[in-house]
C-alpha cells in the first residue's frame, strides 16, 4: 500500500532521517518506535506528503506521491502530535470545520460528526469549547478529526502524549477496534513500548534518524535470544555499584531506574554469582534479582545502549 | 474556501476584542486629538531690532490665527525654551529669523513655514516699493497695499494652513485618516496572526494535508483579514460622517472605495511578515514596531509634507500608509481627479500583489 525507499531528510549537515526503507500493507497496524528526536515525526511528515524528502521516494500503490500527493491525501487521516484544533471553537465546530475542508457537506457531514462524536465518546461535550477540555478529551477529539472522512490509512504521531491512563487506554482500544472492525490501516508512532506491543503487528525501530530494527514483535525479540535481561532491585542504589556493572566485560548493557538496574548479559554467564559478587564489593543491599522475559524495551536497550525514554 | 471562512468567522465572533478595541481606539484618539485646534499653540518671539514692532512682519504675526506669537524679551524666550516651557522660540531680524528649538516636533516645521511666508511677502512688497523712485508715490503705494491687505475685494477664508507647495492642513481629517490607517494595521495583523497560531498548533499542516486547494486556503485567509480590516474602516468613517458630522468633501463613498487597495496592501504586508517570522513572539515584536514607524514616516501622525529628510521621504515611498493618506487627502481636501488617484491606487495594488506573491512563496517553500 505505502512504501518508503531510501527516504532521507537533511537539514544542512544534520540528518533528521537517513535512508529509511519501510512498507505498510493494507489492514495492518505498523508501529514506528523510537525515543524523542529519533526522526519519527520527520518520517511521518514525509510519508504523509507534507514535506519533501532530501532524497528517496514515497510510493502509494506504486505511484510516487512527491509529484501528485492528492490520492494519498484523500484516503489518509493524520493525527499530529500537537493538539491541532481551534481552542476557541466547540468540539462540534471543530469537526464541522475539518469536515468541510475534507469536502463533506450537509447531511453527510452531520452524520459523520455524530458517528465520530460517538466513537470518541464526546457526544455530551459537543457544544463545549475545546480550551475547556481535559488533555485526554483534546487528544480524543484530535483523533476524531482525522477520522471524519473515513480514511483507509490512519497515521498517528504519538497520539497519547501527556494524558491520563484511562484516556490512553480508551484511545488504544479505539485504534484496535478501527483496525479490526473497519480494516483501517494504521501507522502508529510512539516512544511508549507497551502501546506498540499492544497494538502493532509489525514494528520499525528508529534511533538518531536511522532504522535500527524491523519486523514482527517476535522477530524483533529474537534479536535477544542469546542474551538475558536481568532486573536487579536494591535497597539504595549507589554510583559505585552501577560503575562496577558497567565495567564488567560480560555485561552488555546497563540501564538504571529508581533503586533498580536492568542489565543484559549473555545466557551462558552465571549471572547471579556475578551480581552477588559485585554487590558485596560495593556495599549494596540487594532486594531481588529477576530474570525477565524479553521486551521491546530490552531490544532497544540492546541496540542503542539507551532506554527508550532517555 | 468556505470551510476556512466558516472557521474564521466563528473565531471572529468568539473573540472580537481586537476588532472592537482597535475601532474604539481609532474613534477615541481622533475625537481627543482631532477636535482640539492644533494650531493655537503659543510661540515666544523676540527681536533685537526695535523697529520691527511697527513693521509688516509684526502685523502679520499678530494677525496669524493659528499660532499665537507672544512678544517676550530675549532672556525670557531663551529661558522658556531651555526649561521646556515652550517647544520653540523665535528670534526675528529685519530680513531673517532664527528658530530656537527645544523639542524637535512638527510645530517647528509649521512655524518655519509660516515665517517663511511672511518674510516672502515682506520681500515682495519691498521689491515693489524699491522700483518707485518718487517718495510720495512710494508712500501712497505702500498705504494702498496695506489698505488692500486690510480691505481686500475677495476674502479667502480657510480653516487650514496653506504652504508654499499648496499643502493644506486639516487637523480633523489628518486625525481621522491617520488613526484609521494606523489602527487598521493592528486589526488586520491580529487576524492574519491566526495563520501563525495555526502553523504553531499544527492546524495549518492538517489543512495542507486535506484535499482543499492551496488557492482556496490562501484566498480564505486573505478574504477574511481583508473584510475585517475593511469593515473597521467603514464603521469608523460612517461614525465620523453620520454621528460626528464630518462631510469629507461629500465623497464618503469615494473614500471607502480607495481604501480597498490600501487594506489589500496591508493584508499582504502582514501575511508576508507571517511568512518570514518563525515564532509568535517575533510577530508580536515586529508588528507594533513596524506599524508605528510606518505611521510616523508615512504621514499618519503628522502631515508627510512636514518631513524634510530625503532618506525618510524615500522610505515613505515604500510604505502603504503614504499612499493611503495621499488617496484620502486627495479626495477629501484636494479634489483629486481619477488620473491623480491612479498612481497611488496602482502602487498599492502592486504592493499587495507583490507582497502576497512573496509571502506565498515563503510559506510554500516547506511543503510538497
Amino acid at each position: 500500500m505505502l512504501e518508503l525507499a531510501r527516504l532521507t531528510k537533511r537539514y544542512k549537515q544534520l540528518y533528521a532521517v537517513k535512508g529509511l526503507n519501510m512498507f505498510i500493507e493494507k489492514g495492518e497496524i505498523v508501529g514506528l518506535l523510537g525515543p524523542n528526536g529519533a526522526g519519527k515525526s520527520t518520517a511521518i511528515s514525509m510519508l504523509s506528503s507534507l514535506i519533501e524528502p532530501t532524497e528517496g521516494d514515497v510510493r502509494f500503490h506504486g505511484k510516487s506521491i512527491l509529484k501528485s500527493p492528492g490520492e494519498l491525501r484523500k484516503v489518509t487521516g493524520i493525527v499530529p502530535q500537537e493538539i491541532a484544533l481551534y481552542p476557541e471553537l466547540s468540539a462540534e465546530e471543530n469537526l464541522q470545520f475539518f469536515g468541510r475542508i475534507y469536502q463533506l457537506k450537509g447531511k453527510q457531514l452531520k452524520q459523520r460528526i455524530e458517528e465520530v462524536l460517538e466513537l470518541i465518546g464526546l457526544q455530551e461535550k459537543r457544544k463545549e469549547v475545546v480550551k475547556k477540555f481535559s488533555g485526554g478529551m483534546k487528544r480524543r477529539l484530535n483523533i476524531g478529526v482525522a477520522l471524519l472522512h473515513q480514511p483507509s490509512l490512519l497515521i498517528m504521531d504519538e497520539p497519547t502524549v501527556g494524558i491520563d491512563p484511562q484516556s490512553r487506554s480508551y484511545i488504544l482500544e479505539t485504534v484496535k477496534r478501527l483496525n479490526e472492525e473497519k480494516g483501517m490501516t494504521v501507522l502508529y508512532t510512539s516512544h511508549y513500548m507497551e502501546e506498540v506491543e499492544f497494538l502493532c503487528d509489525r514494528i520499525y525501530i528508529m534511533d538518531k534518524g536511522n532504522l535500527i530494527a524491523a519486523g514482527t514483535k517476535e522477530e524483533i525479540k529474537q534479536i535477544l535470544t542469546s542474551e538475558t535481561t536481568v532486573l536487579i532491585k536494591v535497597e539504595q542504589l549507589n554510583e559505585k555499584f552501577v560503575q562496577r556493572l558497567q565495567a564488567e566485560p560480560s555485561i552488555h548493557q546497563v540501564s538504571t531506574g529508581e533503586n533498580e538496574v536492568t542489565v543484559i548479559v549473555p545466557k551462558e554467564i552465571p549471572v547471579f554469582k556475578l551480581i552477588l559478587n559485585i554487590a558485596e564489593h560495593t556495599d549494596i543491599e540487594l532486594l531481588s534479582i529477576e530474570m525477565k522475559a524479553t521486551t521491546l524495551e530490552d531490544v532497544f536497550l540492546h541496540l542503542t545502549g539507551r532506554a527508550l525514554r532517555d | 474556501m468556505n470551510g476556512v471562512l466558516f472557521a474564521k468567522i466563528k473565531l471572529f465572533i468568539r473573540t472580537p476584542w481586537t476588532f472592537v478595541i482597535m475601532t474604539a481606539m481609532t474613534i477615541l484618539f481622533t475625537l481627543i486629538l482631532g477636535t482640539s485646534n492644533p494650531a493655537t499653540f503659543q510661540v515666544p518671539v523676540y527681536s533685537l531690532d526695535n523697529s520691527l514692532e511697527d513693521s509688516l512682519i509684526y502685523k502679520a504675526l499678530q494677525d496669524n490665527k493659528f499660532i499665537q506669537f507672544q512678544w517676550r524679551s530675549m532672556e525670557s524666550t531663551k529661558q522658556k525654551v531651555k526649561k521646556g516651557k515652550a517647544e520653540l522660540g523665535v528670534e526675528l531680524s529685519a530680513n531673517d529669523f532664527k528658530i530656537l528649538v527645544g523639542v524637535n516636533s512638527p510645530k517647528v516645521s509649521i512655524v518655519e513655514h509660516t515665517l517663511q511666508e511672511i518674510y516672502m511677502d515682506k520681500l515682495k512688497q519691498e521689491k515693489m516699493l524699491k522700483g518707485i523712485k518718487d517718495k510720495k508715490t512710494r508712500i501712497e503705494l505702500k498705504e494702498q497695499l496695506e489698505d488692500i491687505a486690510a480691505h481686500a475685494v475677495f476674502h479667502i477664508q480657510t480653516m487650514e494652513f496653506k504652504g508654499e507647495e499648496d499643502f493644506i492642513y486639516n487637523n480633523l481629517f489628518q486625525r481621522v485618516f491617520g488613526f484609521t490607517l494606523f489602527f487598521v494595521i493592528y486589526t488586520i495583523a491580529y487576524n492574519v496572526f491566526h495563520i501563525l497560531i495555526e502553523k504553531r498548533d499544527g492546524i495549518w499542516d492538517r489543512i495542507i494535508l486535506s484535499p482543499i486547494k492551496r488557492w482556496e486556503m490562501y484566498t480564505g485567509n486573505l478574504v477574511y483579514s481583508f473584510v475585517a480590516g475593511y469593515l473597521q474602516i467603514i464603521i469608523v468613517f460612517l461614525i465620523f460622517h453620520f454621528i460626528v458630522g464630518i462631510e469629507f468633501n461629500a465623497s464618503l463613498w469615494k473614500l471607502l472605495l480607495v481604501m480597498i487597495p490600501y487594506v489589500f496592501a496591508i493584508v499582504a504586508l502582514t501575511i508576508l511578515i507571517t511568512a518570514l517570522v518563525k515564532t509568535v513572539q517575533q510577530f508580536n515584536a515586529i508588528i507594533p514596531m513596524l506599524s508605528v514607524s510606518m505611521a510616523m514616516v508615512g504621514g499618519a501622525f503628522w502631515p508627510i509634507e512636514l518631513v524634510q529628510s530625503k532618506p525618510l521621504l524615500m522610505i515613505a515611498d515604500l510604505i502603504p500608509i503614504t499612499y493611503g493618506m495621499e488617496l484620502l487627502n486627495g479626495i477629501a481636501i484636494y479634489n483629486y481627479s481619477l488620473e491623480q488617484l491612479f498612481s497611488p491606487l496602482s502602487i498599492l495594488l502592486l504592493m499587495g500583489v507583490g507582497m502576497t506573491g512573496i509571502a506565498i512563496h515563503f510559506m510554500e517553500r516547506r511543503y510538497i
